[in-house]
């Protein structure tokens, strides 16, 4: 059989509604243990008190006092500029025909083979020039498809900027010397603006950043009993509003309530 | 009763500076924060106490994340704020705050029913069970809130609201029924 202190605390958690079910032992205990019984009966009383006692008022804030608290809040966030609001959009935009055409300019010689103005003869590092040609479309191909995806799904970008930003790196510095040493047509380094134009918009959408978060998702599991009945409002901002309205709980203990009335 | 959700999108815009959604909090909330600090302190800081509370929530409201009600936030907040003013008070060399002018024990007068004797009764019980009392039984809050207020375990704030019951239930008899004794 339960001890009296157990059970005396699953009662009084019962009365709050927080005691689930009450074991049988304890409602057992209840029965036979008189001392038990006189105490739930004054406990309930007590709770009776509680509830009907009208809430006593606090003596709330003065216009000033409130006026003061309110200059502490946090200064509401600024409007974001209109260049901001509109700068994003427009960059994505950018991004997604600049990602166009450079899918282009890498789709193209693959699929129309005379477009790629190559010695079909001259060969490089072991591999036919014309196969070099195709390398490089795929690349180029493979940029302007991430350029389109990165307009759709922005928050994706980010990691593009690495590869991104060192193959423009590297292409700029090989382009300059290419074009000193006269191992290039400017023509051709012409055509790689379209990289670094898409690079310079993939750094303007991630700088621009993402709206202002919105405010985080209130957890809906804070609530650890969703079956509890309501609680009650006790000197809400009328002071008024007792506890009166609170719903008196089921007692496990017919004879308990008997004594309690 | 106004609702956690209500109260969570209050306290959001005022996060964001939206004054009319913070007067609206204090409002809703004044009473609550009142109640519990005069169980923490008594009636003549608690005023004082209760506006140190909204002016450190509001300070605090942009690291606000709703990952606990509003209501316990605030409490917990409150909680400090007593917590602090107790420390300043023992500090210096004067009453210790939690004494207050004695009146005759109000269960002595036989007004048990009195609302204003049942007040005195859970002013005089022991601190912490007369906070874990105040928090669940006035106040409304869950044991769990309770507990996050108070920064415990939730069966902590079950056997403390046990034991104030006890406590005033002993003191509507006027005394201890030795028989009542726990077996």
């Amino acid at each position: 059989m339960t001890d009296c202190g157990p059970c005396r605390e699953c009662l009084s958690a019962d009365l709050d509604g927080e005691a689930g079910t009450v074991p049988a032992s304890v409602t057992e205990h209840l029965a036979g243990c008189d001392a038990c019984s006189r105490w739930y009966a004054r406990v309930t009383q007590v709770n009776r008190l509680v509830r009907t006692a009208p809430a006593e008022p606090g003596p709330g804030l003065s216009d000033d006092q409130l006026a003061g608290l309110l200059d502490l809040l946090p200064p509401p966030p600024a409007a974001p500029s209109r260049a901001r609001r509109l700068g994003r959009p427009v960059a994505r935009v950018a991004l997604a025909l600049v990602g166009l055409a450079q899918a282009l300019l890498g789709g193209l010689p693959l699929l129309v083979p005379g477009v790629a103005a190559v010695d079909p003869h001259a060969a490089m590092m072991g591999a036919g020039m014309m196969h070099m040609s195709h390398e490089y479309s795929a690349w180029n191909l493979a940029l302007g498809v991430s350029f389109l995806a990165g307009a759709a799904w922005t928050r994706h970008l980010a990691g593009v900027l690495p590869v991104l930003a060192s193959f423009v790196a590297v292409l700029l510095v090989v382009s300059g010397v290419d074009l000193v040493d006269g191992e290039v047509d400017p023509a051709r380094v012409v055509s790689h603006a379209l990289v670094v134009l898409g690079l310079v918009l993939v750094v303007a959408i991630v700088a621009l950043g993402a709206p202002r978060p919105t405010l985080g998702p209130v957890r809906a599991d804070l609530d650890p009993l969703p079956d509890a009945p309501p609680r009650p409002a006790v000197g809400a901002e009328t002071g008024t509003g007792g506890p009166a309205g609170r719903t008196h709980r089921h007692r496990p203990n017919p004879a308990a309530r008997h004594r309690a009335a | 009763m106004i609702d956690d959700a209500t109260l969570t999108a209050l306290a959001l815009r005022a996060r964001d500076g939206d004054r009319r959604a913070a007067t609206d909090l204090v409002g809703h909330t004044y009473q609550q924060v009142w109640r519990m600090l005069v169980a923490l302190s008594n009636r003549r800081v608690a005023e004082d106490l209760t506006q140190e509370t909204f002016a450190r929530a509001f300070r605090a409201l942009p690291g606000f994340r709703a990952e606990s009600s509003v209501r316990a936030w605030l409490l917990a907040i409150a909680r400090r704020v007593a917590a602090d003013h107790l420390r300043a008070a023992r500090a210096r060399p004067s009453i210790d705050p939690r004494i207050t002018v004695e009146d005759a024990d109000p269960a002595a007068s036989g007004e048990v029913g009195d609302s204003v004797a049942l007040r005195e009764l859970v002013d005089r019980l022991d601190p912490d069970r007369g906070l874990a009392f105040v928090l669940t039984q006035l106040i409304g809050l869950s044991y769990l809130e309770a507990a996050q207020v108070c920064d415990c375990p939730v069966g902590t704030i079950r056997s403390r609201v046990a034991r104030a019951r006890d406590e005033l239930a002993g003191h509507l008899t006027g005394r201890d029924d030795p028989r009542d004794a726990h077996g």
